[in-house]
C-alpha cells in the first residue's frame, strides 16, 4: 500500500517537470513517462524520448531525478530510456492538446504521413490564434525537430504545429 | 558473436553522422530561409539517430558515444564514401538526399526484423521521423523535375553520379555472414541492393526522371572479395557491352576518399582539441 502511495507521488511530482523547449506541457501531458517503479525507497523511472535528435532530453532526465528524489520515501532514483515503445504525437493527453494551444503552438493531428513516393502534407493544421483549418503548410520543419511551419489563410498569422510522428 | 553487431552498429551510425554532417553545412548557407532551417533541422535529425546507434554499442562495447562519434582516426569510420562527398551544387544535394533517405528507408525497415531487440526498436522509432526527410527529398526532386531545362538536366547528371556511389551504401559489411547467421543483419547486403534497386526506379519513374541511370546491368551487380581483399564487381557487363565501373567502394572497411579527410579534420577539431570536454 505504501509503495503505491509513493509511486502515485512521483507521478503527481513528474507532473511538474516540464518539456524545456514548451514549458507549459509537463512530460506526464506529454506522453513520455513509461514506467514508475519504486521497491525498497528505490525508484525507477523510464522516459520515451520524443525525436531523437532532441537535445531536450539531458535536461529532462537531470530534471526527473531532481523531482523524484524529492518525493518522501525515495532514496535513490535511476532515470531510464526506451525506445519501446515508440513515443508518437497519439500519446499527447487532451490536457496537453489544450495547453499547447494556449501556447500558440497547434497540436498535432492524425498521424505522421506515410510518404515514401507522393508528394505534399496530407495534414491540416488548426490555426491555435483563430481555430482556422484554412491553413497551409509552409515547411515540414521549423526552428526544433518537432515543429513545422504553417500559416493561416484566415487570420493571416504564420504559426508553428507540434508535428505528427 | 558481438563483433558483427558491432560492425553493424558503427556502420548505422557512421553513415547517419556522416551524411548529417554535410547537410548541416546547409546552415547558413542554403538557397533560403526555409531550406536553411529545414537541412538544419535534417541534419539534427540525423545526428540523432547516429547517437541512438552509437548508445546501443556503447551498450555492448563500454565505449562513450561522444568518443565513437568525434574520438576515432578517419580509418575507423565505417560510412559508405557517397555520405561524405561534399555537397556540391544544390542539384547532387538533393539527389544525394533523396537516394540516401530512399536506402535509409528500405535499410531502417529491414532492420525493424533484426534479432537485436533494442535495435529493432530503434528502427521502428526511426522510421517515423525518415518519412520527413523523404517527403522534403521528393517535394524538391519533383519540383525541379518539372522545373526549367537547365535545373532538371544537372538533376538527371547529378543523380547519375550520386547513383554509382549509392549502391555502395549495401556494400557489405566487415563479417557480414556473421552478422546475417546471427540474426542481427536480416537481409543481406545483396539482397537490400537489389530491393534499392527496383525501389529508386520505380521512384524516378514516378517523378518523371529518367530511371534509366539505374542501369539494367546493376541489377547484376555483386560485390566479391578479390583475392587481394579487395571488393570487385562480379558481372560487371551491361546490357549494352559497356564495363560497369563500381565505384564509392570502400567504405565499410574503413577505406576513404580524401573528401573525408578534411571533413573529419573539421569535424573533430573540438573533440581533438579538448578531449571530454562538455558543452
Amino acid at each position: 500500500m505504501k509503495t503505491t502511495t509513493i509511486s502515485e507521488s512521483i507521478w503527481a511530482a513528474l507532473d511538474s517537470v516540464m518539456d524545456p523547449e514548451i514549458p507549459v506541457v509537463s512530460i506526464v501531458d506529454m506522453g513520455m513517462v513509461e514506467q514508475v517503479d519504486v521497491q525498497d525507497g528505490r525508484a525507477r523511472v523510464v522516459i520515451l524520448p520524443t525525436f531523437s535528435g532532441c537535445p531536450a532530453i539531458s535536461v529532462i532526465k537531470r530534471d526527473v531525478a531532481e523531482a523524484t528524489v524529492r518525493v518522501e520515501g525515495v532514496k535513490t532514483v535511476e532515470v531510464d530510456t526506451t525506445y519501446s515503445p515508440p513515443w508518437t504525437t497519439d500519446r499527447i493527453t487532451e490536457q496537453g492538446r489544450t495547453k499547447l494551444r494556449e501556447f500558440g503552438l497547434a497540436p498535432p493531428t492524425g498521424v505522421a504521413p506515410v510518404l515514401i513516393t507522393e508528394i505534399g502534407l496530407p495534414i491540416v493544421a488548426e490555426c491555435p490564434f483563430c481555430g482556422s483549418t484554412n491553413t497551409r503548410n509552409d515547411s515540414p520543419f521549423g526552428p526544433t525537430p518537432c515543429r513545422a511551419l504553417y500559416y493561416c489563410e484566415d487570420c493571416r498569422n504564420p504559426f508553428e504545429q507540434f508535428k505528427p510522428i | 558473436m558481438n563483433d558483427s553487431l558491432i560492425s553493424l552498429l558503427t556502420a548505422l551510425g557512421d553513415d547517419e553522422l556522416i551524411i548529417g554532417h554535410r547537410h548541416s553545412e546547409w546552415t547558413g548557407h542554403a538557397p533560403h530561409i526555409e531550406e536553411d532551417v529545414a537541412f538544419s533541422s535534417i541534419a539534427q535529425d540525423e545526428i540523432g539517430h547516429a547517437t541512438a546507434f552509437y548508445e546501443l554499442l556503447a551498450q555492448i562495447t563500454g565505449d562513450d558515444p561522444d568518443r565513437l562519434a568525434l574520438g576515432r582516426s578517419p580509418d575507423e569510420y565505417r560510412h559508405a564514401i557517397l555520405c561524405e562527398r561534399p555537397n556540391g551544387d544544390w542539384a547532387y544535394t538533393l539527389a544525394r538526399h533523396w537516394l540516401y533517405d530512399t536506402a535509409d528507408a528500405l535499410r531502417l525497415e529491414a532492420l525493424s526484423g533484426t534479432a537485436h531487440k533494442d535495435l529493432a526498436a530503434v528502427a521502428v522509432k526511426l522510421q517515423r521521423e525518415e518519412r520527413y526527410h523523404m517527403l522534403h527529398a521528393t517535394t524538391w526532386m519533383s519540383r525541379i523535375a518539372h522545373g526549367p531545362v537547365e535545373g532538371r538536366a544537372r538533376l538527371i547528371d547529378s543523380i547519375t553520379k550520386a547513383f554509382a556511389e549509392a549502391l555502395a551504401l549495401f556494400e557489405p559489411i566487415e563479417l557480414e555472414e556473421e552478422a546475417v547467421k546471427e540474426g542481427w543483419l536480416p537481409v543481406p547486403s545483396d539482397e537490400m541492393r537489389s530491393r534499392f534497386l527496383a525501389h529508386a526506379a520505380d521512384g524516378l519513374d514516378q517523378l518523371g526522371l529518367p530511371a534509366e541511370v539505374v542501369s539494367p546491368s546493376d541489377q547484376s551487380a555483386e560485390f566479391v572479395a578479390s583475392s587481394s581483399g579487395d571488393l570487385i564487381e562480379r558481372n560487371g557487363n551491361g546490357a549494352d557491352g559497356r564495363e560497369w565501373q563500381p565505384s564509392g567502394l570502400g567504405g565499410r572497411r574503413g577505406t576513404h576518399s580524401p573528401d573525408f579527410d578534411a571533413l573529419w579534420d573539421e569535424m573533430t577539431v573540438t573533440y581533438r582539441e579538448n578531449p571530454g570536454v562538455t558543452w
